[in-house]
């Protein structure tokens, strides 16, 4: 579904190139939930939005869902991150304006659904996530979970085939946090790729599978402790 | 989409109606101003007959004699007694007419109606085909009247309301200085715009005629021109009769010919008259006569004045510094939505689709300052002609001017909108999403 190799991305100013990530190598398989770890600063959120097709990479090759992103213009890659992504952010980025409506709303209107087609949809999406009751409410309207799942309906109600979320219990308590995890969990369950940014060990640990970054590389954690157990057995 | 994008921007303007309130104020005011003084300008530059102006003529002569005379003088744009009837006689164009103002005193007969001045014109028959003046009741009158110099009068459907109200009066009689004149025809309301026909100080932009006599009746009433007279050198000898011989110039000449290429031959003619009139010792100033169609006799006689044209650009400038203002606030207000537009990318729209979005939320409010702008003209236009009270209802805001407001309007918001759009293109969604 998700496949680097050797990707790099290098910001620069005019005084220094700051190297976010080097020799990236990662493949995500369809349905996958894999969790990604790593100290501030170690290129998690970069990769993430590379992922996300929000910036471009600096040399290296990106292909999502087969389709080679590089070199893609802003229309395709904007039609391409409509169809095949879905977002969950740590602060949920709701549009304040919006009802919940409207706001699951928006990528179906960028994908040019039917009014039909869309509001079936964000019924659906909304519905999944426990909310079906307040459309008409506004963000502001909800608490901090409530708001995150209407961030994960809106995510759901394009279909997307990666669910990139960064942080997304980040700024909830730990019972909205279990219960966000938990319908992650569940969209994992029916076939969703998720590529999860956390901080949290035990947010991590829940997922199939684990990479840490560090200083802009990546390490296949779950690959890592097949080889311990597997030289540990060689030495037994 | 197109749809949705204004729905967007009208939520989006309701979302800061302080802001909003001062960007549609801003546009609106700068419109006013500058469609005001457009309004001005374009009815005094316009053509008020475009599908005969070119045919349709003004001569001037240089009729004085050489006394202050200097080379390049500007020949007179009237006529005296004389040239004015040798030219009617020879009857040179498809049509010709001659003008000159009268004020005379009209009597109704009723008690609730004391006799009153009324503003009228004298005249030749051919003068209502010329210029296509539409006819409420009947017609003008044939050249049998001009030459018997017979009491009819055409009158003008103010003058008619207030004399015989909604009937049609053709047929009847109106007092005219002590005298009965058969009315032959109600004019339809005929507002040419500029009031080409006599211009001299602020006739350009006065009402038109209610009263319309033949010139050869009016001649032998010995009515003196309510108007522009030019008597320099020996002026004028004693009477009424010592006015039509003397070489003051009053009267108005219009000539329409069969089409413009007949300007030529006409002029020729008009030369051959000069050279025989210099035979009889007039007309000894050595400049060339001029044969001025509609167009250029408006541009010649200065119809729209430096003032103008000045009081136009410092309005339009006036729109340039709000349009300036606007992008200010307008970049302040999109500058303020990064977030918004950040999620927006995110969730699948191009910079193209960002842009239309904020293209069209900058067209809403060109539209609402426009529908505003549009009320500030109309009041602009208001005082404009209660100010000049010969101006009264002239200056008007029609159909093309409320186009040409939207037009303007709009484009002012679009350009405004132009570099805050651009700008919220350019946002990085990845680093907004990350703020929030």
């Amino acid at each position: 579904m998700i496949k680097m190799q050797q990707l790099s991305k290098v910001y620069r100013t005019h005084l220094i190139e700051t190297h976010a990530l080097r020799g990236f190598d990662i493949t995500v398989k369809e349905g996958e939930f894999v969790a990604v770890t790593g100290p501030s600063g170690s290129g998690k959120t970069t990769f993430l939005n590379i992922a996300g097709l929000l910036e471009e990479f600096t040399g290296g090759d990106f292909w999502l869902d087969g389709v080679s992103v590089k070199g893609l213009d802003d229309n395709a890659r904007s039609k391409l991150r409509n169809e095949k992504l879905g977002f969950i952010f740590q602060g949920f980025n709701l549009i304040p304006d919006l009802n919940l409506f409207d706001n699951v709303d928006v990528p179906l209107r960028y994908r040019g659904f039917n009014a039909a087609e869309r509001k079936r949809r964000i019924e659906e999406a909304l519905g999944r996530v426990g909310l079906s009751s307040r459309l008409k409410h506004y963000p502001a309207e909800l608490s901090g979970g409530q708001q995150q799942r209407v961030a994960i309906a809106r995510a759901l109600a394009g279909s997307p085939k990666v669910l990139l979320a960064d942080e997304p219990t980040g700024n909830l308590d730990s019972q909205m946090a279990r219960g966000v995890m938990e319908l992650l969990e569940d969209i994992n369950s029916q076939g969703t790729t998720i590529l999860m940014v956390t901080h949290d060990p035990e947010l991590a640990a829940r997922a199939q599978r684990n990479v840490h970054i560090m200083d802009g590389t990546v390490t296949d954690l779950t690959q890592e402790t097949r080889h311990a157990i597997k030289h540990a057995a060689e030495i037994a | 989409m197109w749809n949705y994008y204004f729905v967007l921007g009208w939520r989006s303007l309701k979302r800061n109606p302080v802001l909003t309130t001062l960007m549609i104020l801003i546009l609106a005011i700068g419109i006013g101003a500058s469609m005001t003084s457009l309004t001005m300008l374009l009815v005094l530059s316009g053509d008020p007959m475009p599908h005969k102006s070119e045919r349709l003529f003004v001569p001037k002569f240089h009729i004085q004699d050489m006394r202050g005379y200097k080379a390049g003088d500007d020949p007179d744009f009237q006529l005296t007694y004389i040239d004015a009837k040798n030219l009617l006689r020879d009857k040179r164009g498809k049509a010709q007419t001659v003008l000159f103002g009268i004020s005379p005193t009209i009597d109704s007969g009723r008690k609730d109606l004391p006799p009153f001045f009324e503003r009228g014109m004298a005249t030749t028959g051919d003068i209502f085909s010329m210029f296509d003046m539409p006819f409420r009741f009947g017609n003008g009158w044939s050249s049998d009247v001009d030459d018997k110099a017979a009491n009819v009068a055409v009158i003008g459907p103010e003058l008619s309301e207030k004399l015989f109200k909604k009937d049609n009066p053709v047929g009847k009689t109106i007092r005219i200085d002590d005298r009965d004149y058969t009315i032959a025809g109600v004019l339809e309301t005929w507002k040419p715009t500029p009031k080409f026909y006599r211009l001299y100080g602020t006739e350009a932009t006065s009402r038109p005629e209610q009263l319309w006599l033949p010139f050869t009746n009016a001649v032998s009433r010995e009515y003196r021109n309510n108007g522009w007279n030019n008597c320099s050198g020996d002026g004028a000898g004693p009477g009424y009769e010592g006015w039509l011989k003397s070489e003051c110039t009053w009267l108005q000449y219009w000539v329409e010919l069969e089409s413009a290429g007949d300007a030529a031959r006409y002029k020729d003619y008009l030369n051959a008259y000069v050279a025989e009139q210099k035979k009889l010792g007039r007309m000894p100033r050595p400049e060339q006569l001029q044969l001025l169609n509609l167009r250029e006799w408006l541009e010649d006689a200065g119809v729209v004045g430096r003032d103008t044209k000045l009081s136009t650009w410092m309005a339009f400038g006036f729109l340039l510094v709000c349009i300036v203002n606007l992008v200010a606030l307008m970049l302040a207000k999109f500058t303020a939505r990064s977030g918004d537009i950040g999620v927006r990318r995110a969730l699948g729209a191009s910079r193209k689709e960002i842009f239309h979005q904020y293209l069209i939320e900058a067209g809403v409010i060109g539209l609402v300052g426009a529908i505003l702008g549009l009320g500030f003209s109309w009041y602009g236009v208001h005082i404009l002609s209660s100010r000049l009270a010969s101006a009264s209802d002239f200056y008007q805001i029609d159909f093309k001017m409320l186009m040409i407001t939207l037009t303007i309007s709009l484009c002012a918001a679009l350009l405004a909108g132009l570099l805050p759009t651009w700008r919220a293109c350019q946002v990085r969604p990845a680093i907004q999403l990350k703020s929030q």
